[in-house]
């Protein structure tokens, strides 16, 4: 991982949950706070472009199952949509590299939820064959990611005063699930 | 009923959780990465009855693949399913005009997939 250097950096981007974003503009710094939720950094070193999503992997919703297949669709969606905006703006899926940040089980006794967004997270990276150069992931406590995407450039910060409220809702699309046949 | 159906995505994780879907409603899977990969799968093999492909791949994309395999006589009646996180009229109107047989968004619903398969498969 490179670390985060201040000179240069004009703009900064909040990527909030269910987001992305995508820049090869190296004066642009991504911010996200994390909680259980996990933030995936994506950088093509030779493309120099870079993004980031911020995710938590969707609660079945009333009426669905309640097995994992359903959170699973939505994780994928989230991961997807960040790698073809990588590959719209220039980076190659064979030389992509990813932070991975978050995952943090912020209230004990209650489901490990931020376990189990870690672990999808990392899973894809594996099968999708996307080498993961750095993760900070797990714990109790928040995280503030900042990420100079189009260098490469990471800071993470354990926050130890500011946890994050974190409104659970979908990474979703109004058009979700819709089907069109000609 | 079964069908035999080729997807083509170019996320392992993405072929991964369709096949687990598709398998589970009773189909046969086969799959491809890319649409060159898929085009050699429908030369070496017998034509299936149905593709489901992703519109953005390396090598050769969603909108090539549909226009590639209708170029070929065999394939011209092979029901060809678009499922992308793409959503945009454009988009649809040109894998229409591609000759694809309809159009899935990211993240699918299984139930709807189904019915969808269903429906172009009869």
């Amino acid at each position: 991982m490179q670390h985060l250097t201040n000179e240069g950096m004009r703009d900064r981007v909040n990527v909030i949950q269910g987001t992305n974003f995508v820049t090869a503009d190296p004066k642009i710094v991504l911010t996200t706070v994390l909680g259980s939720c996990v933030a995936c950094c994506l950088f093509d070193p030779h493309a120099k472009v870079g993004g980031m999503n911020h995710f938590l992997l969707a609660q079945p919703r009333e009426g669905m199952r309640s097995d994992n297949t359903e959170a699973e669709r939505y994780g994928l969606f989230a991961m997807e949509l960040l790698v073809n905006e990588m590959l719209k703006a220039g980076a190659t899926r064979s030389t992509l590299r990813a932070h991975l940040y978050g995952g943090a089980n912020m209230h004990a006794g209650m489901q490990a939820i931020g376990t189990s967004n870690a672990r999808f997270a990392e899973d894809f990276l594996a099968r999708d064959r996307i080498p993961l150069a750095h993760r900070d992931l797990g714990g109790t406590q928040a995280r503030r990611v900042e990420f100079r995407a189009a260098m490469g450039q990471a800071r993470c910060r354990l926050v130890e005063a500011e946890v994050p409220i974190e409104v659970r809702r979908p990474a979703v699309v109004q058009d979700q699930g819709e089907v069109e046949l000609f | 009923m079964s069908k035999t159906i080729l997807t083509v995505d170019d996320s392992p994780s993405m072929r991964m959780l369709l096949r687990s879907t598709l398998v589970e409603q009773g189909h046969d899977v086969h799959e491809a990465e890319d649409g060159i990969a898929a085009l050699e799968w429908l030369s070496a093999n017998d034509k299936p009855d149905l593709m489901i492909t992703d519109i953005n791949m390396p090598r050769m994309d969603g909108f090539g693949l549909v226009e590639a395999v209708r170029a070929k006589s065999v394939h011209r009646d092979m029901p060809i399913l678009v499922l992308t996180t793409e959503s945009s009229d454009e988009k649809k109107a040109r894998a229409r005009a591609a000759g694809a047989t309809g159009w899935i968004v990211k993240p699918f619903d299984p139930v709807k997939l189904a019915s969808a398969i269903r429906r172009v498969t009869v």
